[in-house]
């Protein structure tokens, strides 16, 4: 497909410098992947909880809408006990997405990135509860972990090799559609009925067409796959009056109203096209706003 | 115009030191097809904003012409990438000033 980066491209960083890298990243987020671990798991776990359920000869509690039955059948229709179940498991895919284009790097990005890989790819593997997956995103995407192999440290060394931070668009309608297909796949080889599907994209945030987009995301939520948005916006920390920050950014926009364009100037977060976003300034915040998101999005689905 | 036109971040600087052509020195994302005039419209909106903070006052037009790195802009902003070898991925810092020729020969441009 003309959306995936060619097979035959070379990584960019050598391993030995890709394990450094990767060293360093865990050494600064050992703690954070700890609290985000275990934040995930009280996020995470109520939902396995079991649920009492009938009909049974005996068991923990009484089912009252078989009392009736049961005296006006003479006592015959004895299945009045509802009982524990052993909880159906509930399984998670997970998709971290990483921007991989040129921008990251203008906006100092690219480490934060790094850090943010690490950090939640550590902790769902601490999670031990779903499949994780890696992907980079730019004009074309490229799976660097896939959803069916196992995760370990020297797989993360060899997925941060492919990062150059050099592509020369951010096109994330190209990333929703292959994922989407990447989901869906892998939906059909686990025929489970209890598979969550979440999609984390960690990205500046810069990109086009955000109508479109919001389309897309809307369709994802429709098909029970969650997308949440991370925004690096790690230019508000180190510019003192953070005019750089993407909270401070502008969109220019054309409205056609009777016939005449008119010029609309808003803030450019105002037209984000995820519903489920947040502005990340340092990877310290990362554990805690990631939980933040993620229970407003489950408390959400709760509601349906 | 559509929204599924490319776009760009900018930043708008002026070096006249006259406070009243000054606009937030924050990031925009443009569509790139925009050329002089509807790089002028944009600053004119910017400056119109910023007034009306103060007071509602009658506002005049102001043409203005854009500089890249010095460099007078002459085509779209898409060109000038072209031209340049560069893509949307980057931050154009584009200065702009109060435009020297006569108002009519600047609708052509
Ligand atoms: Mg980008």
């Amino acid at each position: 497909s003309k959306n995936i980066e060619d097979e035959n491209t070379e990584p960019v960083i050598p391993i030995e410098d890709s394990r450094e890298i990767w060293r360093q990243c865990e050494m600064n987020t050992q703690e954070l992947s700890g609290r985000l671990c275990e934040q995930l798991r009280l996020i995470l776990e109520p939902t396995l909880t079991s649920k009492l359920k009938g009909d049974y000869r005996t068991g923990k509690r009484l089912n009252m809408k078989r009392i009736i039955p049961y005296i006006a059948s003479d006592f015959r229709k004895d299945k009045i006990w509802l009982r524990r179940n052993k909880p159906s498991k509930r399984q998670y895919q997970i998709m971290i997405c990483i921007d991989d284009s040129k921008s990251m790097v203008e906006s100092k990005a690219d480490k934060l990135a790094f850090e943010s890989i690490c950090l939640v790819s550590k902790a769902l593997n601490q999670l031990e509860s779903g499949e994780l997956s890696i992907i980079k995103f730019g004009e074309k995407i490229r799976v660097l972990q896939d959803f069916k192999d196992t995760f370990s440290i020297e797989k993360g060394a060899r997925i941060l090799q492919w990062f150059g931070f050099d592509q020369t668009k951010t096109d994330v309608k190209i990333l929703i559609e292959e994922s989407k297909k990447i989901f869906n796949e892998n939906r059909r080889r686990l025929q489970n009925q209890e598979l969550w599907q979440l999609q984390i994209i960690i990205s500046d945030g810069v990109c086009e067409d955000h109508e479109s987009i919001q389309r897309m995301v809307r369709r994802c939520k429709e098909e029970k796959i969650m997308v949440v948005f991370v925004i690096i916006d790690s230019r508000s920390s180190d510019s003192s009056s953070g005019k750089e920050s993407i909270l401070e950014m502008s969109q220019v926009r054309y409205v056609m109203n009777n016939g005449t364009t008119s010029l609309k100037i808003n803030k450019y977060l105002d037209s984000f096209p995820f519903e489920f976003y947040v502005v990340v300034r340092n990877i310290s915040e990362l554990p805690e706003m990631l939980s933040i998101i993620l229970r407003q999005y489950f408390s959400e689905l709760a509601n349906v | 115009m559509s929204s599924t036109q490319p776009q760009i971040k900018i930043k708008f600087f002026t070096k006249d030191p006259l406070e009243t052509l000054q606009v937030p020195d924050t990031a925009l994302f443009v569509p790139t097809l925009l050329k002089r005039y509807g790089l002028s419209e944009i600053v004119n909106q910017l400056i119109q904003d910023q007034q009306n903070k103060i007071e509602k006052l009658e506002y005049k037009i102001i043409p203005f012409d854009f500089l890249i790195d010095s460099q007078i802009l002459t085509t779209s902003i898409d060109e000038y990438l072209v031209d340049n070898g560069l893509s949307t991925e980057v931050i154009l810092n584009l200065e702009y000033k109060k435009s020297v020729l006569p108002p009519i020969y600047l609708n052509s441009l």
